[in-house]
């Protein structure tokens, strides 16, 4: 009886959530759930004990993509987010066979290396991909409207609650998948591949597996986003994204799947609006570099592992401990 | 029945070191066969080169008369030969139950599509119920929940086996079963070998503990410094002159 | 043409050099502590803006500047070793994910201190080396290359032959068998920080006159290192100089015959295949990581 309760309750308070916020205060909402999808799909990744630095490249492959197929070919922009997945998705299956060559240290650097090739390919083709300054004008969500709500997909509240739609399906997939017989072959993978394969477990399959679902959220989001801001370009999916996505799995932790989510909505506060509120414009990144070098030192199982002291549960095991590097 | 599993010529070299040199032999079906020999004799790599760990450098290993040398270890598997490991080798961080399901991966293929939707219930408790059962037969039963790295060693050896044994396989590869085991639990795993026997499997086993193999072998290979040296039945082996030599002499030699 | 592809060999020469005291040190750093640097680009920019105060806006003469730019540098590596890598000495990701929070921190330091916008630097000296009217070394970049050979052959004096030396190099191989030897796990390994961080600070320090000196310069610095530390295999100091000098080449010949997007391609490429066909690098046997 409890449990439909907290989720309407949930519901509700997400409805409502940003009719209390200023203007661009929505629009950090709006990314903000576009990076919970984003820092979930990398998870997924995670949990094979493969740390990507390539993960924001592909989404912005998702973004491409979805852009291209809009403008370029006429397609509706919903499914034309779902071809940017897609591409995502494909684009990881191909980039699985140099790179799962490779394991901890050197898939980072490997991933890392393709990624940057992506970007430069992005940057040094004008056609398609518009060279340095990427593509503007993207098509926008068409409007539409529910009856009891109209939708204007150039204000975040209605971007919020389509972007937010989007993202709850996909976490539920996540969900799904985490919890399913694949999620527990991704974690024997992980933990003892040897022992896996003996169990009958193809490990290459299973890795790309991982890769390309993981790829295929980061690329809808990448299209959420692309749709949502109206430009995409080469700067906008670099290493610096990368970072933050990594220090959102870090500082949240990555044993559950709550773990990153919580990383991310909590920097994602103190990032844009204590530290903006408090005016501390410049000294950002330093504040949010001491941030992520204190928690790696004072919380090295992340915020989630705080979370578990005060609702004890039993713990999945953490893939960092034993991961890359 | 006989050929049902056939080491031809097998050899592995490992640069200049050649680790197995030419061994053939056959294993019944059915039976419970002994691979041993001194220390460095090439048991391990032998049982590396079966399960598809190693693709050995020449000869052939014959499954019901097919090829499967080269094979990965997860094909190896899925034709039925399945191994244990040296050590425990287990999923430390998952619990003893996940440890088994991850064993039932080959009865019960996952579908990433079915598991979303929700149409892998049957699935899902047909092998929740054979990791069960396989825990069971090892005596884990009560310790589903346990988290395998916490184990005793004793059941962490009991959990590597009844891993292999939910897969339902044909053959089981078992590497040192009994090592670090007192003399209780190794006459108490002794029995579940014969149970597993009069199951229709059929057990390949390296191992130290001689009294363990006397005592559970139908037939036993012996080798020594990567060669075949005698084959036969406990008895005879015991009383073998080449195995006694090579026992006494070889651990002059090689320790 | 000989002319032209005599001056971008010597323009190849010239980035060899501080391509290579930066990767040097990245490997350094890495064979001791088994960490990967990330703030290594961010070390090269300190060493920059230190020229930036104290030769562009202190005056001071510049080969007093760069040796304390160089001591600066190193001393921030110690400060990384004392506060990030020391305590996360058994946990590398953690280890890695400090060095980009603190990577943040010093490019923050270098917005908020001099501004995000280019530094101009007078240059130190106009003066070419002429080899005919148009193949010419200019002594600024001369002093470069004459820098990386002094510094990477004191290195590899103080390596092999001093006890010091060896002390750091019996710890990269094996950092158990060395703390059983007496060797002080913290001693080398605040060596090594010292002397990575001081050799990517004097690349940058020399090099800040001829370059744009600007808070996110340290990336292609970064980006650059991480390829040839690959490329000649992660842990081979001899490794790094020889990837160095190949990459130098690759990169200067296809930017200055095609265009500089195409010569990073090409530089990622190489890692790539490296990465694919021999993982461990063309001079790496041992497999660390």
């Amino acid at each position: 009886m409890l449990k439909p309760l907290i989720f309407v309750l949930a519901a509700v308070a997400l409805i409502a959530l940003p009719h209390g916020l200023s203007f661009s205060q929505q629009e950090i909402l709006v990314f903000l759930v576009i990076n919970i999808l984003l820092v979930t799909s990398y998870r997924l990744l995670t949990l094979t004990g493969e740390w990507s630095l390539g993960h924001v490249v592909i989404m912005g492959v998702g973004a491409y993509a979805s852009a291209l197929v809009s403008k370029e070919l006429g397609v509706n922009v919903p499914v034309s987010i779902l071809l940017g997945g897609i591409t995502s998705a494909l684009l990881a299956v191909l980039l699985s066979f140099p790179l799962f060559r490779m394991k901890g240290f050197y898939f980072l650097i490997g991933s890392f290396a393709a990624g940057e090739i992506i970007r430069l390919i992005w940057k040094r083709f004008r056609e398609p991909f518009g060279g340095v300054r990427g593509i503007s004008g993207i098509d926008p969500m068409p409007d539409f409207s529910l009856g009891f709500y109209s939708f204007d997909f150039f204000e975040p509240v209605s971007y919020y609650y389509f972007a937010g739609f989007v993202v709850m399906i996909c976490l539920w997939v996540l969900w799904r998948i985490e919890k399913s017989p694949v999620g527990l072959t991704f974690h024997a993978v992980h933990w003892q591949d040897k022992l896996a394969q003996a169990s009958g477990v193809n490990l290459r399959a299973y890795r790309t597996l991982a890769f390309a679902i993981a790829s295929g959220f980061a690329g809808i989001a990448g299209a959420l986003q692309g749709h949502y801001v109206g430009t995409v370009n080469p700067n906008s999916f670099d290493i610096e994204v990368m970072v933050f996505v990594l220090t959102w799995a870090i500082v949240g932790g990555t044993a559950t799947f709550y773990g990153p989510i919580l990383g991310c909505v909590l920097l994602t506060i103190l990032n844009e609006i204590v530290l903006r509120e408090l005016g501390f414009e410049q000294a950002r990144p330093l504040i949010y570099g001491a941030i992520m070098i204190l928690s790696i030192l004072f919380l090295p199982n992340g915020l989630e592992s705080i979370v578990q002291k005060v609702l004890p549960r039993k713990a999945a095991p953490s893939p960092e401990r034993k991961a890359a590097a | 029945m006989t050929d049902f599993l056939e080491m031809r010529d097998l050899t592995m070299r490992f640069g200049g070191l050649v680790a197995v040199d030419t061994l053939s032999f056959k294993v019944a079906h059915g039976s419970i066969h002994g691979l041993i020999g001194p220390n460095g004799a090439g048991k391990t790599t032998t049982f590396n080169m079966i399960s598809g760990f190693y693709t050995p450098t020449a000869g052939q290993v014959l499954l019901r008369g097919e090829d499967i040398s080269g094979l990965k270890m997860h094909e190896v598997a899925r034709r039925g030969v399945v191994r244990t490991f040296q050590h425990s080798t287990l999923f430390a961080e998952l619990t003893v139950l996940e440890n088994a399901l991850v064993g039932t991966h080959m009865p019960f293929r996952p579908n990433i599509f079915a598991a979303i939707v929700g149409w892998d219930r049957e699935d899902r408790r047909g092998a929740e119920a054979r990791a069960r059962e396989a825990l069971d037969f090892f005596g884990l039963g009560d310790l589903v929940e346990e988290r395998a790295g916490d184990l005793s060693h004793g059941h962490q050896r009991a959990l590597g086996m009844a891993v292999a044994y939910a897969s339902h396989p044909d053959v089981m590869l078992l590497d040192e079963p009994f090592t670090g085991m007192n003399p209780e639990e190794t006459r108490q795993m002794m029995d579940l070998m014969r149970r597993l026997k009069a199951d229709g499997i059929t057990i390949l086993l390296v191992e130290h503990d001689m009294q363990a193999i006397m005592g559970l072998c139908d037939t036993i290979t012996c080798m020594s410094f990567g060669k075949f040296l005698a084959e036969g039945g406990p008895a005879e082996i015991r009383h073998h002159p080449a195995v006694i030599e090579a026992y006494l002499g070889g651990a002059r030699h090689v320790a | 043409m000989m002319e032209l592809l005599a001056q971008t060999g010597l323009n190849a020469v010239y980035a060899a050099s501080y391509i290579s005291l930066v990767a040097v040190g990245l490997v350094l750093i890495f064979g001791v502590m088994g960490v990967v640097n990330f703030a290594h680009g961010e070390l090269f920019m300190a060493g920059a803006y230190a020229i930036v105060a104290l030769y562009a806006d202190m005056h001071l003469p510049f080969f007093i500047a760069v040796p304390i730019g160089m001591l600066f540098v190193g001393l921030l590596g110690l400060v990384m070793e004392w506060g990030l890598f020391r305590p996360l000495k058994d946990n590398p990701l953690g280890g890695l994910v400090a060095s980009i929070g603190f990577l943040m921190i010093l490019q923050s330091l270098a917005v908020m201190g001099f501004g995000v916008r280019m530094e101009h630097i007078p240059p130190v000296t106009q003066e070419v080396v002429r080899f005919t009217d148009k193949v010419g070394l200019p002594v600024a970049r001369l002093y470069v290359i004459v820098a990386a050979v002094v510094l990477l052959g004191a290195l590899w004096y103080f390596l092999k032959r001093t006890r010091f030396g060896w002390a750091l190099r019996a710890s990269a191989q094996d950092p158990e068998a060395a703390a059983l030897q007496g060797i002080s796990i913290t001693q080398t390994a605040r060596i090594a920080m010292f002397i990575g961080a001081a050799l990517a600070g004097v690349a940058g320090a020399l090099t800040a006159p001829l370059v744009s000196v600007n808070p996110h310069m340290g990336h292609s610095v970064i980006v650059t290192a991480f390829i040839v530390i690959i490329v000649g295999g992660v842990g081979s100091l001899e490794g790094a100089i020889v990837a160095s000098v190949v990459y130098a080449f690759v990169h200067t010949f296809v930017t200055t015959f095609w265009d500089g997007v195409l010569a990073d391609i090409v530089g990622l490429m190489l890692m790539l295949v490296v990465l694919i066909v021999k993982p461990t690098g063309l001079f790496g046997s041992a497999d660390r990581a």
